[in-house]
């Protein structure tokens, strides 16, 4: 029996690893990634919802069919699901995002505060800081309960900047004392007569930070979009971050208007959700969820194809996007003078490019994307790292296989790697394929990159390499990054690597969710280059899923 | 349109006899035909062992460590007398982690994995001596139980637990819908507790929903591993128990209660107590 994909009747969404089966650790080729995944089969479990009757029993986050993943012993670092609530909900232009949490929670709001900015100065809207508050807590909090002051914090907030709407945010300290955010909410919105939003996103939840993507949508789409919509057959909703508007040119030939979502979307364009024609993504991580429940609780279809980067996406996307607003008649003309238009600048772009290696390292399927379009420039990629991977998307759609895409249309990458922009690892993963670039968005991966002698490409605008101008853009702009080699490589011949010689020659760097019982050895007699444990590696066998012996425990 | 579910949830100090009365009182709706389930909400997990006859009831948040999240509900949920439905939230080891964390974890997973459904009559919630956090309150958030009721008898520290409950419940029934459904006594044969029950329940704005007599019938049936009502089905104390069924299922006396002030609930007692000294003196 068909049924919801997505549960908007309780108010906490669920995690990541829960509906799709994410993993954050894992090693391998990307074409074994892409046969481990199972895309197919989940996608269709995620409407059978994967019980006996269904062919293979296999559903997104199902133990049937679950992806085995490594367990690592720790994390270095990593961001929180609530952190994720602050950089979407609270990069809202009239509503407000309060925080009811410790202020430690709101460490990373002065850095989300320029991305806002910056945001808001490529959309041309006014410039305005983020509007989060938090609530502050303190010791006397934790014990005798801290209702009263998100009370008192939401009211002022409201009183000061009179708000369309108000979000509130758990933490995971308001979560452990049982805060009842949604008695609280409902109670604050009769007082105040606008939409106030419990949002639960409390850091231990959920493994991957990408589940605080979902939490926010989840408010939006229960409690800000129109419920009664009225039809606007020429909008598309983008589910996006805060990259340039690149996709108005794009879409104009197909008479298309953009309504950005979530950062720097105002309450009214956020309502209007429900009524555009199309949903789409530059990223399926990001809007996966978002599309899928307006898909499924306003018939707002979601567009079935990759993501628009590279050409063979961008032709993909684009077809699919002119089939959902009935646009067919003129797509074929429209892809193919845009390939006449940028194939003479592209293919000597090809001949400057020819030869360089590069790495991506960025989130699960804008990496996927991202490859492609440097591929198409002629670039070698090799090796890449994405922060998790998602087995399936929440539609199950299977032309939204980002990853299969890829293999398919561009070919395998022997070193694809999912993990947690852990640093301790990430040495040994670029060393491993040497690359002449990488492309990043996240902090911290850079300066390693460069004690490396690797400069990088910092993607800050999502939006730049999209379709078919973006292939260009970008390869124009690799040619500067590359002048930076020299540069690089002067700084590693005067810099050091913070790890002990041992870690630093050791080739398995998941050595130690294989062999987690090194962390307890002296590190004097560590084995150098993890000799004898590598030569007996755990192989995955992704035909083995559940009947992995004990042995192979650390793939949880 | 669907009916409603009633969602009830059972409070009272420690040891008072909640499990006992949860268990005998649902016995009793099952045999009417009701459908009922009973989520237990207690890190010792004995809320439902005379249902299942003593089975070993996993509980949700052993299942959810040993199994991970992508549980079935089979594997939580059991069927005991007359298909009343079973679940054990469990908890942590005394003196580790967050008990009340938990509750609120295993109703999540209880709602996620649809337990709630359309054809149930009741769901009781056992929950665990006083309202000692968030967590613990839990059952009676909104969208949850609406009803609850406090278990108690004539002994003063029973009473000062429900006293203490009742301010737990005015707290939550002034944001929602939730409200006090009356004091059940489970007697412990202390001199005119029935008295002395009503003028408690009185004072609170409440009512004494049903005395249940002291009887050792009860202890028989618990050492069978059975509710009285499937023990000896015909003894007195069944009777007692589908008298509170009905009572409860009939009942429409719902209020936001007053709970006392410390000197008044001392005076109640003191009334009460002391007129049962000088009744001891008189005698002798």
């Amino acid at each position: 029996m068909a049924r919801k994909k997505i549960n908007l009747k309780i108010s906490s969404v669920d995690t990541r690893e829960m509906r799709l089966g994410t993993i954050t650790s894992w090693d391998g080729s990307a074409s074994e990634l892409v046969d481990a995944s199972r895309y197919e089969a989940r996608g269709r479990g995620r409407v059978t919802g994967g019980g006996e009757a269904d062919r293979e029993g296999c559903h997104g986050g199902g133990k049937v069919c679950r992806l085995r993943e490594l367990k690592m012993p720790f994390n270095q670092q990593t961001m929180c699901s609530h952190a994720i609530v602050a950089c979407q909900l609270g990069n809202l232009t009239d509503c407000i995002l309060v925080e009811h949490a410790p202020i430690g929670c709101s460490a990373s709001n002065a850095r989300f505060n320029q991305g806002f900015k910056i945001g808001l100065a490529r959309r041309g809207k006014p410039i305005q800081s983020i509007q989060i508050f938090s609530t502050n807590l303190k010791e006397n909090d934790m014990v005798f309960g801290a209702s009263d002051r998100l009370r008192q914090t939401v009211r002022d907030a409201n009183e000061r900047f009179g708000p369309k709407a108000i979000f509130i945010s758990m933490s995971c300290s308001t979560a452990i004392i049982g805060e009842d955010l949604d008695s609280l909410a409902q109670e604050l919105e009769t007082e105040l007569k606008i939409p106030v939003v419990p949002v639960y996103c409390e850091g231990f939840r959920s493994k991957h930070w990408s589940t605080g993507f979902d939490a926010s949508q989840h408010g939006i789409v229960r409690q800000i979009v129109n419920k009664n919509p009225k039809k606007q057959n020429d909008l598309i909703n983008i589910v996006a971050l805060w990259g340039t508007d690149y996709f108005t040119p794009m879409l104009a030939p197909l008479g298309l208007r953009v309504n950005y979502m979530v950062d720097m979307a105002s309450f009214s364009e956020l309502r209007q959700a429900s009524e555009a024609a199309a949903t789409a993504t530059f990223c399926h991580t990001l809007g996966s969820y978002m599309a899928t429940a307006l898909e499924e609780y306003y018939g707002v279809p979601q567009i079935d194809a990759p993501q628009p980067f590279g050409i063979a996406g961008t032709d993909d996307w684009l077809r699919a996007v002119a089939k959902a607003v009935g646009k067919e008649d003129i797509i074929d003309d429209y892809i193919e003078s845009e390939h006449r238009r940028i194939s003479p600048r592209l293919e000597e772009l090809r001949k400057i490019l020819k030869g360089v290696k590069g790495f991506v390292s960025t989130g699960s399927s804008y990496a996927h994307a991202m490859i492609s379009v440097i591929r198409d420039l002629g670039i070698e990629v090799e090796g890449s790292i994405v922060f998790h991977h998602d087995p399936v998307y929440d539609a199950g759609h299977e032309n939204q296989d980002t990853l299969g895409h890829l293999v398919r249309n561009s070919g395998d990458l022997a070193h694809f790697t999912v993990s947690q922009t852990q640093q301790f690892q990430f040495h040994g993963l670029l060393k491993r394929v040497n690359p002449d670039f990488i492309i990043i968005r996240h902090n911290g991966l850079a300066p390693l990159a460069a004690k490396l002698g690797i400069p990088s490409f910092p993607m800050g605008d999502e939006h730049f390499p999209l379709g078919y101008d973006g292939i260009i853009r970008t390869g124009e702009a690799l040619i500067g990054i590359l002048a930076k080699k020299k540069f690089n490589a002067v700084l590693k011949r005067h810099v050091e690597i913070p790890y002990t010689d041992w870690w630093l020659s050791q080739e398995d760097q998941f050595i130690l969710a294989k062999h987690p019982e090194i962390l307890d050895e002296p590190d004097e007699t560590k084995t150098p280059l993890g000799a004898d444990r590598s030569a007996n590696p755990i192989q995955m066998d992704p035909d083995d899923n559940l009947s992995a012996p004990e042995e192979k425990l650390r793939y949880a | 349109m669907a009916k409603k579910i009633r969602q009830i949830a059972i409070y009272g100090k420690g040891g008072i006899g909640k499990s006992t009365t949860t268990q005998n009182l649902t016995a009793g709706l099952a045999e009417s035909g009701k459908r009922v389930m009973v989520v237990g909400c207690d890190p010792k997990a004995d809320s439902t062992r005379l249902l299942l006859g003593g089975l070993a009831q996993r509980t949700v948040l052993d299942t959810l460590r040993e199994e991970g999240e992508d549980i079935s509900l089979e594997l939580i949920m059991k069927e005991g007398y007359k298909h009343i439905r079973c679940v054990e939230s469990g908890g942590p080891e005394p003196g580790v982690g967050c008990a009340g964390r938990g509750i609120i974890t295993s109703i999540g997973l209880l709602e996620r994995l649809g337990a709630y459904t359309a054809d149930l009559d009741y769901v009781f919630y056992d929950v665990l001596g006083d309202v000692v956090c968030g967590g613990f309150a839990m059952p009676i958030r909104e969208g949850k139980a609406k009803e609850i009721y406090i278990v108690a008898s004539g002994e003063m520290m029973a009473l000062y637990a429900a006293n203490n409950i009742a301010k737990g419940i005015e707290r939550y029934a002034k944001q929602g819908g939730v409200r006090l459904g009356g004091i059940i006594c489970n007697s412990r044969n202390v001199d005119r507790e029935n008295d002395l029950l009503r003028a408690f329940s009185e004072e609170l704005g409440t009512h004494l929903v049903h005395f249940i007599p002291r009887d050792n019938i009860v202890q028989r049936a618990e050492i069978r591993r059975k509710t009285v009502i499937d023990y000896k089905p015909d003894s007195n104390q069944a009777d007692e128990y589908r008298a509170l069924a009905k009572r409860i299922a009939e009942n429409k006396k719902f209020v936001i209660p007053k709970p006392m002030k410390q000197e008044r609930l001392e005076e109640i007692l003191t009334e009460f107590g002391l007129m049962v000294e000088m009744g001891d003196e008189y005698a002798i």
